[in-house]
């Protein structure tokens, strides 16, 4: 065993602290999740999506050819969660090109689309930009009974049929999505296929869908007879179900390296807030609880490192991943709900204002947390769902729903 | 980045794994609950044997050299099969401060027995009163002609019946302060006297009177007055190992749990198939491999040299909580069953509480890693 860095993965950090001191407006804190909500953050996160394609980190664990520049799982790792730590945003290309989109074309796409979409997301261009078309109004954890469908029809697919919570559709150039094609006798599992779907396409509405915090991440999207290319059906048409539970792996894992780099950067704020914060006469620094609480976060924050580290060691050693992303995404929720709670119990009744308030302590990172780390602990899977996945896959136990 | 074993490390997990289930079933492990040295000499001597005792040991010693990566996935190996006797205070507790703080002829004198299995140690630290706060203790080690005289009490000290030599931290009062020190005694010296103290978590523990104890200048470890140093240092290593050995102990909780989710049958199905249950484990599964991997982290940075003592802290504050509700769980898991002195769920729970005071319990750590986070 050997828990090292190498040197061009401590220099990565390095690099990526200077770009956000250079790149980065101090009072910038937005959430990975919530940078589409406005027109203006939404305008930085490209222009810097970009800047980051060009310093050759925005898809730096893809192969060359498509953009990227062959670096390891564990150095791609490193920078999401410094990347994450400095608060860079534009890492993800919607919802999301760099985390799943561009790894399942990899997997399952044929080399045409590769070759149409890769550089596309690779660039950091406005038309890499995915949303992901999985939930339905009655498909949310059951995945497999979902309705919208696609049927062939003089040489293309015609698409009917409505999502919902889908985040990004507002901003996204295409949807990477998720239709029934199979006849209707046939098992759930053995009739979904995935499309390609371009956003411009005649028969899309797209509306707005704001969450409890008046911000608008995801959106209903609605079908009507939208005509898709054959040649946009990814991998096997009706192999689609056993095609995205590989390709989820990447997507509940893709969310673990930013997870991280925010928690830790949550800690250190609020450590720092502690020794400038003073009750009775010393700093609340001294105050046994406070220590007790951030130094139980900072071990679960240190434990999710291990487990980011394990399975990008393993996706580099050409082991599959089969529980471990589960694992690390439920892991990830817990980590940011716990330093989310103590941020709150530490800043007190001021952890209420309104996080572009002048009144808001740490530049509003507590509040903006607190209100956004449910919403990761829902998408891509809840945490009961993982733990189903877990149960099954790693402890050979019986299906249980 | 590399989290494999080395050819090494899994060939000592298997054979570890193999003799441990063979040569100590669980019913032994009852037996020797009962048993006031609380070890069987015939497995101690195969452990010696296998080369176990001395397996971090230099080979002018009689050791394996092996390095301590080695013996973290050996005491994983213990902690599964709750092995009982004193390994750990032989091992952790003695053999390694006497060769990283002893002088040539006490390394010579001593390391090569206890490689062999020949003679057993310990440490007696604690205090009644003092706990293991070194500045309450008031175990003096008065100069008294051309050595010193011991005086005072320690207590749970683990395996005291069984030890034949003990390290054991004394004031020693001079002109500027106390300075305490670590000594060498044996048991067998006049003015000694053990006592068992009954435990209810299977812990072999004993407390020592210390009644005018002659000791010699050459039965100081390390030096004057280089006691609390040399506990730092020692206490962070066992400290470690000690969460290796509840590390394997909470594999071992899980798998039996979930093994018996898998067969146990109630309303038609295996308990495991109800969510309760199967997300009960799966919180196990996480926590467990959570504990596993800041053991390892903790010990690769040891076993480089690098500073450790943040992950050492980490790891021991989790090992605490993990064991602890881990063990619950299975108990629960089991149901009655779990709560009967037959079923072996019952002697890890019961060891839980036992591992969670030594050296230090959870709030001594936090302290530690908040003063590393920067409070």
């Amino acid at each position: 065993m050997d828990f090292s860095l190498e040197q061009s993965e401590v220099s990565l950090k390095e690099d990526i602290r200077g770009f956000a001191e250079q790149e980065i407006p101090h009072n910038w804190i937005v959430n990975f999740l919530d940078e589409e909500s406005r027109d203006e953050d939404w305008a930085f996160s490209l222009s810097i999506s970009r800047k980051l394609a060009q310093k050759g980190w925005l898809v730096m664990n893809w192969p060359k050819k498509y953009g990227g520049c062959d670096a390891s799982w564990v150095k791609y790792t490193v920078f999401a969660m410094a990347a994450a730590y400095y608060g860079i945003p534009g890492l993800s290309m919607g919802v999301s090109g760099t985390g799943w989109i561009g790894p399942s074309l990899m997997l399952y796409g044929n080399e045409d689309q590769r070759q149409r979409y890769l550089p596309e997301i690779a660039s950091g261009s406005p038309d890499g930009i995915w949303c992901t078309g999985y939930s339905e109004p009655n498909s949310g954890s059951d995945f497999a009974s979902i309705k919208t469908r696609a049927v062939r029809q003089s040489g293309e697919y015609v698409v009917n049929g409505q999502k919902i919570w889908t985040s990004c559709a507002h901003r996204a150039r295409w949807c990477w999505l998720a239709v029934k094609t199979g006849d209707s006798e046939a098992r759930a599992q053995d009739s979904i296929s995935i499309l390609i779907v371009d956003m411009r396409s005649p028969g899309i509405t797209v509306k707005p869908l704001l969450n409890y915090s008046g911000e608008h991440i995801f959106n209903e999207v609605f079908f009507d007879d939208v005509r898709v290319p054959l040649g946009n059906l990814v991998g096997e048409e009706n192999r689609g179900w056993y095609q995205l539970m590989k390709s989820l792996v990447y997507e509940r894992n893709s969310f673990g390296g930013q997870s991280y780099g925010t928690s830790k950067r949550i800690l250190d704020s609020l450590v720092r807030y502690a020794g400038e914060t003073c009750r009775a006469g010393k700093t609340i620094a001294k105050d046994p609880v406070i220590r007790h609480r951030l130094a139980e976060n900072a071990v679960e924050i240190d434990i999710l490192k291990m487990f980011l580290y394990e399975i990008a060691w393993k996706m580099d050693v050409g082991m599959a991943p089969l529980y471990e992303s589960s694992r690390n995404k439920a892991m990830a929720d817990h980590v940011l709900e716990k330093i989310a709670l103590t941020g709150t119990e530490i800043l007190g009744s001021s952890c209420q204002v309104a996080q572009r308030s002048k009144m808001a302590r740490l530049n509003g990172l507590i509040q903006r947390q607190y209100l956004m780390f449910p919403g990761n602990a829902i998408a891509a899977g809840t945490d009961e769902i993982e733990k189903n996945i877990i149960g099954k896959f790693k402890l050979g136990l019986p299906r249980s729903y | 980045m590399d989290f494999n074993y080395t050819e090494q490390q899994l060939m000592l997990r298997s054979i570890a794994r193999d003799f441990l289930s063979r040569e100590c079933p669980r019913s032994a492990v009852r037996l020797l609950e009962k048993d006031e040295k609380g070890y069987d000499p015939v497995i101690w001597q195969r452990m010696a044997e296998l080369g176990w005792l001395g397996l971090v040991l230099p080979e002018i010693y009689g050791g394996m050299e092996a390095g301590f990566m080695e013996l973290v996935v050996l005491m994983e190996e213990i902690g599964r099969n709750i092995l009982p006797g004193p390994y750990f205070a032989t091992v952790a507790l003695a053999a390694l401060p006497v060769l990283e703080y002893g002088n040539e002829v006490q390394k010579s004198l001593y390391l090569p027995p206890i490689a062999r299995g020949e003679k057993i140690w310990t440490l007696a630290a604690e205090e009644a009163d003092a706990g293991s706060d070194f500045n309450a203790m008031i175990t003096y080690a008065c100069p008294d002609g051309d050595g010193y005289c011991l005086n005072g009490g320690k207590t749970f000290v683990p395996y005291a019946a069984a030890a034949d030599y003990m390290l054991v931290p004394a004031l020693v009062p001079s002109d500027k302060e106390n300075g305490l020190t670590l000594f060498i005694v044996e048991p067998s010296l006049m003015g000694v006297k053990v006592e068992l103290v009954p435990t209810l978590t299977g812990e072999n523990l004993g407390s020592i009177r210390f009644r005018g104890v002659r000791l010699a200048e050459k039965d100081i470890l390390g030096g004057l007055g280089r006691a609390e140093v040399i506990m730092e240092n020692m206490l962070e290593k066992a400290g470690l190992l000690k969460c290796a050995e509840v590390s394997g102990a909470c594999q071992a909780v899980l798998d039996m749990s979930s093994a018996y989710a898998q067969e146990r049958v109630q309303f038609g199905h295996p308990i495991g198939a109800f969510q309760t249950i199967q997300h009960r484990l799966v919180d196990m599964l996480t926590s467990v491999e959570g504990l596993k991997y800041l053991v390892y982290q903790a010990a690769w940075l040891m076993s480089v040299g690098l500073p450790c003592s943040e992950q050492v802290a980490m790891a021991k504050v989790k090992a605490n909580d993990v064991y602890q509700n881990v063990a619950l769980a299975g108990v629960k898991i089991h149901g009655a069953i779990g709560f009967s002195q037959d079923h072996d769920i019952g002697l890890y729970y019961r060891r839980a509480l036992a591992s969670r005071f030594f050296p230090y319990s959870n709030d001594h750590y936090l302290e530690k890693i908040a003063g590393h986070i920067g409070l």
